[in-house]
C-alpha cells in the first residue's frame, strides 16, 4: 500500500464518478450509456479492490473472486437491461 | 502430518491469512458479497420483468445527491487507505487521524442518505409503494446500516491505531465503499 499510489487511485476514482454523473445527459441511447456507466463502476470497483482493499499483493484466488463478483453483477445488470432494449 | 498442515493448523486460517487484517472480517466480507450480489441481482430481475415501475420509480429519485454520496465515500475509502499506510508505519497519530477524517465522511454519507430518504417519503413514496421502492428501500437501507456499522468498528481499532486492527477496520470499510460503487449506478442510473 504506496501513499502515492493512493492518490492517484482516489483522484481516478473520483474523475470516474463525476464521468458517471454526465454519462445520462451525453449519451442518449440505454444501451451505450448503460454500458458506459457499469463499465465506469468496474473501473471504479477494480481500483478499490486492488488499491484500497489491498488485494494486489494477495493471493489470485481471493483478487479473482471479488473481482468476479464485480463483473457478474454489472454484467448481469448490462445484459438485463439489454434484453429489455431489444425485446 | 507435513510442515504445511501443521503450520495451518496452529493458525486454523489457511490461506485466508494472506489477507489483509483478521481473517475473521474476510469470512464476514466474502458473506456481505454474497448477500448483496443475490439482492443486487434480484434487483435486476425485478426491472426486466417491471421495467415501467421501475423507470417510473427512478425518475423520482435524486441522482446528484447519490452522485454527491459516491464521491463522498470513496474519498473516505481513500482516508482510511491512507490511514492504513500510516498505521503500518508505525505512525499511530496520523492514522487516528485519517481515520477520524474516514469516519466523519462517512456520517455525512448517512446525513445526506437520510436527507435523500425524507425528499422521498414526502412524495409519498414508501416500502410498500411499488416493487421498485421496496427494493429500493430495503438495498440502500442494508447498505446504509453497514456505513453506520463501518463507522463503529474504524472508532473501535482507531483507539490503540495498530496496524493488524486497521487494517481489519479499512477492509470492512473498502467493502460498503465497494458496494456502493455498483449499487449506484445499478439503481439510479441504469436505464430500463
Amino acid at each position: 500500500m504506496i501513499p502515492g499510489r493512493l492518490d492517484v487511485t482516489w483522484i481516478a476514482l473520483i474523475g470516474l464518478a463525476l464521468a458517471t454523473m454526465l454519462v445520462p445527459s451525453l449519451v442518449a441511447r440505454p444501451l451505450l450509456g448503460n454500458a458506459l456507466l457499469l463499465a465506469f463502476a468496474a473501473l471504479k470497483g477494480h481500483r478499490i479492490v486492488l488499491d484500497f482493499l489491498d488485494l494486489r499483493a494477495a493471493p489470485a484466488l481471493w483478487r479473482g473472486f471479488v473481482s468476479a463478483w464485480l463483473v457478474i453483477v454489472l454484467l448481469l445488470a448490462w445484459l438485463a437491461s439489454a434484453a429489455v432494449a431489444l425485446i | 502430518m507435513s510442515a504445511a498442515d501443521c503450520e495451518q493448523r496452529e493458525t486454523g486460517w489457511g490461506i485466508l491469512e494472506d489477507l489483509p487484517g483478521d481473517p475473521m472480517i474476510w469470512v464476514l466480507i466474502f458473506s456481505e458479497l454474497a448477500a448483496f450480489g443475490l439482492f443486487l441481482g434480484a434487483f435486476i430481475v425485478a426491472r426486466a420483468i417491471h421495467p415501467a415501475a421501475f423507470a417510473a420509480g427512478q425518475a423520482t429519485l435524486d441522482a446528484h445527491l447519490a452522485g454527491i454520496n459516491t464521491v463522498v465515500l470513496v474519498t473516505s475509502g481513500w482516508a482510511a487507505a491512507r490511514g492504513t499506510a500510516a498505521a503500518r508505519a508505525g505512525r499511530r497519530q496520523a492514522a487516528r487521524g485519517w481515520l477520524f477524517g474516514a469516519m466523519a465522511l462517512g456520517a455525512f454519507f448517512i446525513a445526506v442518505k437520510l436527507f435523500e430518504y425524507a425528499g422521498e417519503i414526502a412524495q409519498g413514496n414508501g416500502l410498500e409503494t411499488s416493487p421498485f421502492f421496496t427494493l429500493y428501500f430495503l438495498l440502500t437501507g442494508f447498505h446504509l446500516l453497514h456505513v453506520g456499522l463501518g463507522i463503529v468498528i474504524l472508532a473501535v481499532v482507531s483507539r490503540n491505531a495498530e496496524a493488524s486492527g486497521v487494517e481489519t477496520g479499512a477492509a470492512f470499510w473498502h467493502m460498503v465503499d465497494l458496494l456502493w460503487v455498483v449499487m449506484f449506478p445499478i439503481i439510479y442510473l441504469v436505464q430500463s
